[in-house]
């Protein structure tokens, strides 16, 4: 087990001490307090006004109000107050969204559909930098180990995300975006613990260079113990990692913003794994380590030439290694985007872009996993463009983009897609979406042999191999998407947001079995049971999302949602099942004496485990989380959670490699922030 | 599993040393968080200061400088409470509601309320030629011709200033509050 010592904590508390007594003495001298009595509010000058915090909810967001997209906002006030600490957490709170945790590491998230440790059809976006790995279609949560207090907001938006983000984002796109360097200033220590969550320890601190040009610096470690299964075993997914990073951002007055952030993180975690072999034990379950190192730095430079006209260059380069004892894959993604957003004759908005991504990506073989060849390289191309007519001002628009990729896995992709708003009231928006999406087989589904297990049928015969191949042949997966919304506020306190879709897939990669042959070679002689991943599955999803906010009085607040998913798919048996409806509700109430309670309360419907587990079943479960916020000073809060307070233990989801059942304990989770 | 219930101990230990000396220390609440209306009056009031009217606009040197609103109760109060006792070279500070467009003639900073939207571009024409300082908190205010509208952006109440709409109403606005606006559009004198 991976444990912190408690050393360090003794040397937080005394570092964090040390600058509370610093810089109270700094501020005693300090002028520019503003007033402490409320009935010197009057005094407070214009620069302090700017930075006030106001409590209101439904006219913030206003810019979503309009969007013609189903498009959902976690904030970083949400994240604060519900204690979150990873970003699949965040997302549970986004209506529609299937986030299942798997174990103490893994996370199974994804959006209307198709749920499965690594969903493929979610394009996952860091401050715009991409974080998707190629060999797998997926994302490793676990190593996604950001600030939480320096996160401005997520973005989702649910369905196709094509023209701006390209191939790969047919059910959403999730774009994490943190603050800027100007908004993170000053020294942040932040300490938190719990029972089953992570003890972190984060350290931020941001000052300013010169005129306009601002920075931080951030370390952060965590670590994790691991839960148990349903079977009342260890699940072997304890965690532990480090993450460090800076950011840059130079804003002056000029109309040129240019950033320049990097990160560097490595942890290391407990991961349920298997090995498989044709001598006996056919299978040989244990709890493997496997590390995730990696960097990357990003440049971008935005550009205003007028009012209405905007271009932004971004570049940014990514290194990842993952290792378990099976060997290793390595991955380096270099990646250069041109934006060029501008109006033309008041009644159109355009946006162009291209791009280019180059990545290789080098994978070890062992018995379980092969590749051919085992150094991959990928170049893509791509060229979009988007048009925002207006056709009635402040009542109606008609967005037409499309985007064009050359891809060097398989042939270029074009992607268009329509959308209609119609604003009839201030109050009310109703949009309508037409769009096509692809999504890329994974070099797993193209190029790859996996020995999944082993066993022995009849005690004299040969052994039995279960593999899986990819296929050089296969081609992308066809999304055509159909969606419908409404929104509506019919006061300042309340507003509903309504979005209907329906899409048909054809060509998806699914697991087509191969009759079952005598192999020769690895010996010793043995049955050969595959299958082939062939793009032979087709079939319909459909749904409704619901959701709604209530500022019931002015210092509590409501949100919940619902949704619903029908999916019918063939071959039926080649797909998972995602929960069918899903409900949460979420409480903020401010309370005196700067305390805030708030709480949230999910209900997931039953879900099948993923087709190599054999579909385990897994039941519906409610879960509840309460926590109590204190912030009696600008620089301290403290705050302490009850998380799964429901049951004492729920399982989500069952892992992909070893049927494991990791079981989610009721938790309590204690934290401390300190920002000076 | 964390050993123990040390843990417990410890954050409790903390939270008391900081307890203790939160009440020593004369660090203050300082980025206190209000309610928006308040906010919004708190603007107002700044705008008395630092906005310049032409000589026309007032009938005398002590004449009141007048705010009109148009909807809104809860910020009518709100500023009333905040302007009472203040004056501003040497001019009180007066809070009218108001309730036909005509009624703005009479002001010197006019506030049109999102509930009063539909009526925004009727009362804006009118205030047009006049020395009025227009403010808003809707989309379209500076569209149809408002000085200075009200936006809110991550949690603040941030301003869109228009100079060319203050010029056209004779009114100069101090550099000081054009620096803290998030967007100036036009020129200034």
């Amino acid at each position: 087990m991976i444990k912190k010592p408690p050393l360090q904590k003794l040397i937080l508390s005394g570092a964090a001490l040390a600058v509370v007594l610093t810089t109270t003495w700094a501020d005693a001298t300090d002028t520019n307090l503003p007033p402490q009595s409320s009935s010197d509010l009057g005094d407070l000058t214009l620069e302090q006004l700017v930075n006030v915090k106001v409590t209101s909810v439904a006219k913030e967001q206003t810019d979503l109000f309009t969007s013609p997209a189903a498009i959902s906002v976690v904030t970083g006030d949400d994240i604060r107050r519900l204690g979150i600490t990873s970003i699949p957490e965040a997302l549970r709170m986004v209506p529609g969204m299937d986030v299942a945790q798997i174990n103490g590491t893994e996370w199974a998230v994804s959006a209307r559909g198709f749920n499965a440790q690594f969903g493929r059809d979610l394009l996952v976006l860091v401050d715009g930098r991409t974080v998707y790995t190629p060999s797998s279609s997926g994302v490793y949560w676990n190593s996604l180990d950001m600030v939480m207090e320096d996160l401005d907001r997520i973005e989702v938006i649910r369905g196709p995300g094509a023209t701006l983000w390209g191939a790969n984002a047919v059910n959403g796109v999730i774009n994490i975006i943190s603050k800027s360097a100007k908004d993170t200033q000053g020294l942040l220590i932040s300490g938190s613990a719990g029972t089953v969550e992570q003890d972190i320890t984060t350290m931020r601190y941001g000052g300013e260079l010169a005129t306009n040009l601002y920075y931080r610096v951030y370390a952060k470690r965590s670590d994790q113990d691991g839960l148990t299964t349903s079977a009342g075993k260890p699940a072997g997914d304890a965690w532990d990692s480090s993450q460090a990073g800076f950011r840059m951002d130079w804003e002056p007055p000029s109309q040129n913003v240019l950033t320049l952030q990097g990160d560097y993180y490595y942890s290391i975690a407990e991961i349920p794994s298997q090995i498989v072999s044709l001598a006996p034990p056919s299978i040989l379950e244990f709890n493997g380590k496997e590390y995730n190192e990696g960097g990357n730095v990003l440049g971008r430079w935005t550009r205003d030439f007028s009012d209405s006209a905007q271009l932004t260059l971004q570049t940014y380069f990514d290194h990842v290694e993952e290792g378990t004892g099976n060997g290793f894959l390595i991955q380096n993604t270099y990646d250069i985007d041109l934006q060029f957003r501008f109006s033309l004759a008041s009644w159109n908005d355009f946006v162009f872009g291209t791009g280019y991504r180059y990545q290789s990506v080098e994978d070890t073989p062992t018995f379980q996993l092969t590749w051919t060849p085992e150094t991959q390289y990928l170049g893509l191309y791509n060229i979009f463009g988007q048009d925002d007519i207006t056709v009635v001002p402040d009542r109606l628009h008609f967005v037409l983009g499309t985007k064009f990729e050359d891809n060097s896995l398989i042939q270029w992709k074009i992607e268009p897609n329509g959308r209609l708003l119609w604003t009839p009231t201030k109050s009310q928006t109703i949009w309508a979406a037409v769009s096509r999406a692809t999504r890329t087989p994974s070099l797993f589904e193209l190029n790859s042999r996996l020995n999944a297990a082993a066993f022995q049928p009849a005690p004299s015969g040969p052994p039995a191999l279960v593999s899986i191949f990819g296929d050089p042949n296969n081609t992308a997966e066809d999304a055509l998407d159909y969606e419908l919304g409404y929104r509506v506020a019919p006061t300042r306190n309340l507003s509903f947001d309504i979005t209907g879709f329906y899409d048909v897939y054809d060509h998806l990669l699914i697991a087509v079995p191969n009759p079952t042959v005598i192999e020769t070679s690895p010996s010793p002689e043995h049955l050969l049971i595959s299958s082939t991943y062939k793009n032979a599955g087709s079939g319909d999803t459909y749904g409704v999302e619901l959701s709604g906010q209530w500022r019931v009085v002015e210092n509590w607040r409501l949100a919940a949602s619902y949704s619903w998913l029908g999916t019918q798919l063939t071959p039926v048996s080649a797909y998972a099942q995602s929960p069918q409806q899903q409900f949460q509700v979420r409480s903020y109430l401010d309370l005196p004496w700067h305390l805030e309670l708030n709480g949230a309360i999910y209900v997931v419907g039953r879900s099948t485990g993923p087709v190599s587990t054999g579909y385990d079943e897994i039941p519906s479960y409610a879960r509840a989380d309460l926590g109590l916020v204190w912030d009696p000073r600008k620089w301290f809060e403290v705050g302490i959670w009850g998380e799964n307070l429901l049951q004492s233990a729920h399982v989500e989801f069952s892992s992909q490699e070893t049927h494991t059942l990791a079981e989610i304990p009721r938790s309590v989770l204690a934290k401390i922030t300190l920002r000076f | 599993m964390l050993r123990g219930k040390g843990w417990v101990a410890h954050v409790i230990a903390w939270g008391v040393c900081l307890g203790i000396w939160c009440e020593v220390c004369p660090v203050s609440r300082g980025d206190a968080s209000l309610p928006e209306y308040q906010v919004k009056a708190l603007f107002l009031l700044n705008f008395t200061k630092y906005v310049d009217w032409p000589p026309n606009a007032f009938a005398g040197s002590n004449t009141a400088i007048t705010i009109g609103l148009y909807g809104e109760s809860k910020l009518g109060e709100a500023l009333k409470n905040v302007v009472a006792g203040k004056s501003v070279g040497g001019r009180a500070i007066v809070v009218r509601h108001l309730e036909s467009a005509d009624d703005s003639s009479q002001c010197h900073i006019v506030f049109i309320s999102d509930s009063e939207a539909p009526r925004m571009r009727e009362i804006l024409n009118r205030a047009s030629a006049l020395p009025i300082l227009t403010v808003g908190e809707d989309d379209l205010f500076a569209q149809n011709g408002g000085i200075i509208n009200f936006v809110l952006k991550n949690g603040n109440v941030r301003l869109a200033i228009d100079l060319t709409a203050a010029k056209k109403a004779g009114l100069t606005i101090s550099s000081r509050l054009l620096a803290v606006a998030d967007v100036v559009k036009g020129k200034s004198n």
